[in-house]
């Protein structure tokens, strides 16, 4: 079992819709390790967005606590959530720059304060390099297709080399191969930095592209058991009459 | 259906003795929930019909294993009943789900108790993809037709888990709300039979 870096403890959260309360959150518990690469499924509306919202410190919840790297999220000071929004915690979104912004700058934006200029367009043009659009420096957003916009959004979350990623639904309106590149890309910036990642998706195939599963609906996070191999009911009658023993038989796990 | 056409695909794919049959049929087909006494009785049937018969024995290896182990290759006839086998048109199997006839036939106690049994299935299901999945990276590089026949054959498997983990959701949130409206009835004095005709309507998703 890997430490975790992002863990959330019976964490709760509710909103008011008029006179009803809505559960987006009971009791969830959840731990993102370094290297772990975790797909939460739900339906629209499920509470993803405010799953991610409540792992990057943004939104807090009722009940529970929210660490990262050991740290509480809930009681942090503002100059805390500052540097992990400035570096530790890498939020990848699909809504592109509003400006007229090269990908170039819109990937270096976020890097200028820290890093200068030179530093900025290097690292940028590096993290473009990586999710193989190099060749879209100097395009802009409104050029792009989905599927590109879906790279330059992966590209302006790792510019700055963050410890863990929260990816909120990065296929939507993919066609299968686009989202097989995207979700093998997030495999392997996983392998080769050791990143955490918590990625949110509304369909079972997206999720299946992580290494991990959860479940998340009517405020539960589901989580499997380890090791499972599912405890389900023979349907064969046949086979189950006339049960002889079978030593050393174990169902792989 | 009996484990008789699986086990005697396997046969023909490659001949061996029960045990590693039966671990093949449960790599192959773990979801299908053959007892691996189902693959004893099915060779025994097949060796009756004459659809497979004995390829030589392998010697008692361990010292605590009695008899030799038998090797099972295919007849010819074997390989006959399983092309007609392949060619019969596959009839939809019957849908006999326990949880289904639980929820059917449920009184409003019962429902709490009802969401526990609901949820701990979508964690069975959820367990069962997560499987689906680690077989699915095991042979993804592999390109031989057994393995992208194993692949669609899972993907049909992912299917059915993702369809009952949805149905799962459904029931177990509008269980939870029936409950809410039971103890709220409750609490209100009121009868329960708003809340029975609420479990009427899970029938029908």
């Amino acid at each position: 079992m890997v430490d975790a870096l992002l863990s959330l403890e019976k964490v709760s959260k509710s909103y008011w819709r008029g006179p009803s309360e809505v559960r987006v959150l009971v009791d969830a518990c959840l731990d993102v390790g370094a290297g772990e690469f975790i797909g939460v499924w739900g339906r629209r509306g499920a509470g993803k967005t405010t799953l991610l919202r409540i792992a990057a410190g943004l939104e807090t919840p009722d009940r529970g606590a929210v660490r990262f790297a050991g740290d509480d999220l809930t009681t942090l000071s503002e100059r805390g959530h500052a540097r992990l929004r400035r570096g530790e915690i890498g939020w990848i979104r699909r809504s592109g720059p509003r400006s007229d912004l090269t990908m170039l700058d819109y990937v270096a934006l976020p890097l200028l304060i820290e890093h200068g200029r030179r530093q900025a367009n290097r690292l940028a043009d590096g993290a473009l390099r990586r999710v193989g659009m190099g060749q879209c420096a100097g395009q802009r957003w409104e050029s792009l297709s989905d599927g590109e916009r879906a790279l330059v959004a992966i590209a302006h979350g790792i510019a700055r080399s963050p410890r863990l990623l929260l990816i909120d639904d990065p296929t939507a309106n993919l066609g299968v191969r686009e989202r097989e590149e995207i979700l093998q890309l997030l495999r392997a910036l996983v392998e080769e930095t050791d990143v955490a990642v918590l990625m949110t998706v509304p369909d079972m195939p997206a999720a299946m592209g992580s290494h991990q599963l959860r479940a998340l609906s009517g405020g539960r996070l589901i989580t499997p058991p380890v090791g499972s191999d599912g405890d389900t009911p023979p349907v064969d009658d046949e086979a189950e009459d006339n049960v002889i023993e079978f030593p050393g038989y174990k169902r792989s796990a | 259906m009996s484990a008789k056409h699986a086990v005697l695909g396997l046969v023909i794919e490659r001949p061996g003795y029960g045990y590693q049959l039966a671990q093949r049929l449960d790599e192959r087909f773990g979801s299908s929930g053959f007892a691996p006494s189902g693959v004893y009785s099915a060779l025994d049937q097949l060796s009756r019909d004459e659809l497979v018969r004995s390829a030589g024995e392998l010697g008692a290896g361990p010292a605590r294993r009695a008899a030799p182990r038998t090797i099972y290759e295919a007849t010819e006839e074997g390989v006959e009943h399983f092309e007609s086998w392949m060619l019969d048109p596959s009839p939809a199997p019957p849908l006999r789900d326990e949880l289904h006839m639980k929820i059917a036939l449920c009184r409003p106690r019962n429902v709490p108790r009802l969401i526990e049994v609901v949820t701990g299935q979508e964690v069975v299901c959820l367990g069962r993809l997560q499987d689906l999945k680690r077989l699915g990276e095991e042979t993804a590089s592999a390109r031989d037709w057994s393995s992208l026949m194993g692949t669609l054959a899972a993907e049909a498997e992912v299917a059915f888990w993702n369809a009952r983990i949805e149905w799962l959701q459904n029931a177990r949130e509008l269980l939870e709300q029936l409950r809410e409206e039971h103890e709220a009835s409750r609490a209100a004095g009121a009868s329960a039979d708003a809340v029975g005709a609420g479990v009427c309507r899970l029938r029908g998703v």
